[in-house]
């Protein structure tokens, strides 16, 4: 009996190895599959019903153009890139330092944060033109831009986050008599990285979102400029093309935040 | 025993018999108009073990709050081997274990003991080294092998034993407990009660335990605080004459038996 035991057990793990790694391949392949199924879909859709290029090219016209005009695209791709790191570390930074100010003082949180939820709820559509007139049609203006669009959900995070830390770790910080200053870089500030990170993620995106929003205002350079050059060119596949370079462009912020978060917050 | 500690740190050289760690007088503490503890009078003496038992809201935690300069008293005197709270904190004469570990989850098990070690230091505060590493301490409190363990890697027992090694630390001649094993199952309690009285014996540390389990209170405490609610007064104190070390065994005993008994009886009239 224990024998037989011995024998069967490797193999029910191996079994079991062999069924988890089946389930990781099927998690993977059905929504890859998916997406390859619609894009097919697509573009038989286009080719059949014999819609113009300029009103949705196919997929295969995006590729093509993806590939021909990849230069354009790597072109305007570097100056968005540098204006939605630059909006965010500047929003963050900002924000971060504003939630500490809010947190040491109540004085301050009444003072300003009704100027910040203010600021929150201007459309961001509607302030890009106002800050392009301010700032001139230079990066500044896309770097404020997209600092202004990353600030809001940081500063909110960050506040909640720093005050997130347990009545009885503040009750051990006193019998230890620890200062302030000790009781904010060893407990409140590790204690508010989860929730620092979590609006990192936000803005990893938004940050994208805002740049794009300052090119289209006015810019010559830019993904955002490109799509409107494209759009006004009835360049379609350009403009899609453009479209999936952004949305690429998001995907890798995001994914770099996601990457620091893994290595930073591991409790 | 008692004698060759007191004259080891030289405390009360004019008290002929006990020193005492803490010593309240007509202690009271208000929360706005709601009087938590009316006037009490207690003295602990040096090196004992105390448990304080009492109904909810007489003030068994809030009396440990008082002690450690947590919350003031409203009116009424405390002192702590006869300095004041605020300076016996300052001088790190006791340490505080907490019902939940309150651990740092970003630090290691070692990292945490070694937090009371790191507050003050940079200021030039004379923080006082314990005879025990934190290292040591962890060994103590047999979690040797897991110094670099997270805290949301270990159980909760362990996590409690590494609020003690941390409380430990600084090498506390008071150590004030809060329901420290409140939220722990039965078979860990009983280990870690052992446990405890094994750091206490060695350490010589003076102890003020907060329980609301009676077999815990008799099985630990040399003497039991009972206290009274509305408003917390002090009931009794109740001397528990059991055979030293205690074993797990003692608590089938009669006497023992007898103790828990003559305290439920006390805290029905409470």
């Amino acid at each position: 009996m224990a024998v037989a035991e011995n024998i069967t057990m490797p193999d029910l793990e191996a079994a079991e190895r062999a069924e988890a790694r089946r389930r990781k391949v099927v998690s993977t392949a059905v929504p890859l599959g998916t997406a390859a199924a619609l894009i097919l879909l697509w573009q038989l859709g286009v080719k059949l019903f014999g819609v113009p290029t300029y009103v949705a090219p196919a997929p295969s016209d995006v590729a093509v153009a993806f590939v021909e005009k990849f230069d354009i695209l790597l072109m305007n791709f570097w100056p968005t890139l540098m204006e939605s790191v630059a909006g965010f570390a500047v929003g963050n930074i900002v924000a971060i330092l504003i939630a500490v100010a809010f947190v040491h003082s109540r004085h301050v949180t009444m003072a300003f944060f009704p100027i910040a939820v203010f600021i929150n709820t201007i459309p961001i559509l509607a302030i890009a033109p106002i800050l392009v007139l301010i700032f001139g049609p230079g990066i500044t203006a896309k770097v404020v831009i997209a600092a202004l669009i990353c600030f809001f959900p940081t500063l909110v995070n960050m506040v909640r986050g720093l005050q997130a830390i347990s009545p009885q770790a503040l009750e051990l910080s006193r019998i230890l008599s620890a200062s302030k200053s000790e009781v904010f870089w060893k407990m409140r500030l590790p204690a508010s990285l989860p929730f620092l990170f979590s609006a990192l993620k936000i803005s990893a995106t938004t940050s994208v979102i805002g740049a794009i929003v300052g090119e289209w205002v006015g810019a010559d350079l830019g993904l955002g400029a490109l799509i409107i050059d494209a759009t006004f060119n009835f360049n379609s596949p350009l403009l899609y093309a453009t479209v999936f370079m952004s949305s690429g462009l998001s995907v890798l912020m995001f994914a770099l935040v996601t990457l620091a978060e893994k290595l930073i917050v591991r409790w | 025993m008692m004698e060759a500690k007191n004259s080891l740190q030289g405390q009360k050289v004019g008290a002929p018999d006990k020193a005492l760690a803490a010593s309240l007088t007509d202690a009271t503490v208000r929360f706005g108009t709601f009087t938590a503890i009316d006037g009490l009078n207690l003295d602990i003496e040096e090196g004992a073990f105390y448990t304080i038992l009492g109904p909810s809201g007489c003030g068994k935690s809030t009396m440990l709050r008082l002690v450690s300069d947590l919350i003031p008293a409203a009116a009424g005197d405390v002192s702590i081997f006869g300095k004041t709270t605020e300076q016996a904190r300052l001088a790190r004469e006791f340490a505080f274990v907490f019902q939940d570990a309150t651990l740092l989850p970003w630090r290691s098990a070692l990292k945490n003991v070694e937090l009371p070690l790191e507050i003050g230091a940079k200021r030039g505060v004379d923080v006082p080294l314990g005879s025990r590493s934190p290292r040591e301490l962890l060994e103590l409190v047999g979690l040797k092998g897991r110094e670099d363990a997270l805290p949301h890697e270990l159980s909760g027992g362990m996590r409690q034993r590494v609020a003690i090694a941390r409380a430990l630390v600084c090498q506390p001649k008071l150590l004030l407990m809060d329901e420290p094993f409140g939220a722990l199952d039965e078979m860990t309690r009983d280990h870690l009660n052992l446990q405890l009285l094994d750091i206490w014996r060695e350490t010589g540390t003076t102890i003020l335990f907060v329980t609301h389990s009676i077999a815990e209170a008799v099985f630990l405490g040399q003497k039991v605080i009972m206290m009274r609610a509305h408003p917390g007064r002090l009931r009794e104190v109740v001397d528990i004459d059991l055979p030293e070390p205690r074993t797990i065994k003692q608590r089938d005993q009669q006497e023992f038996t007898a103790y828990c008994g003559y305290l439920r009886d006390l805290l029905e009239t409470c």
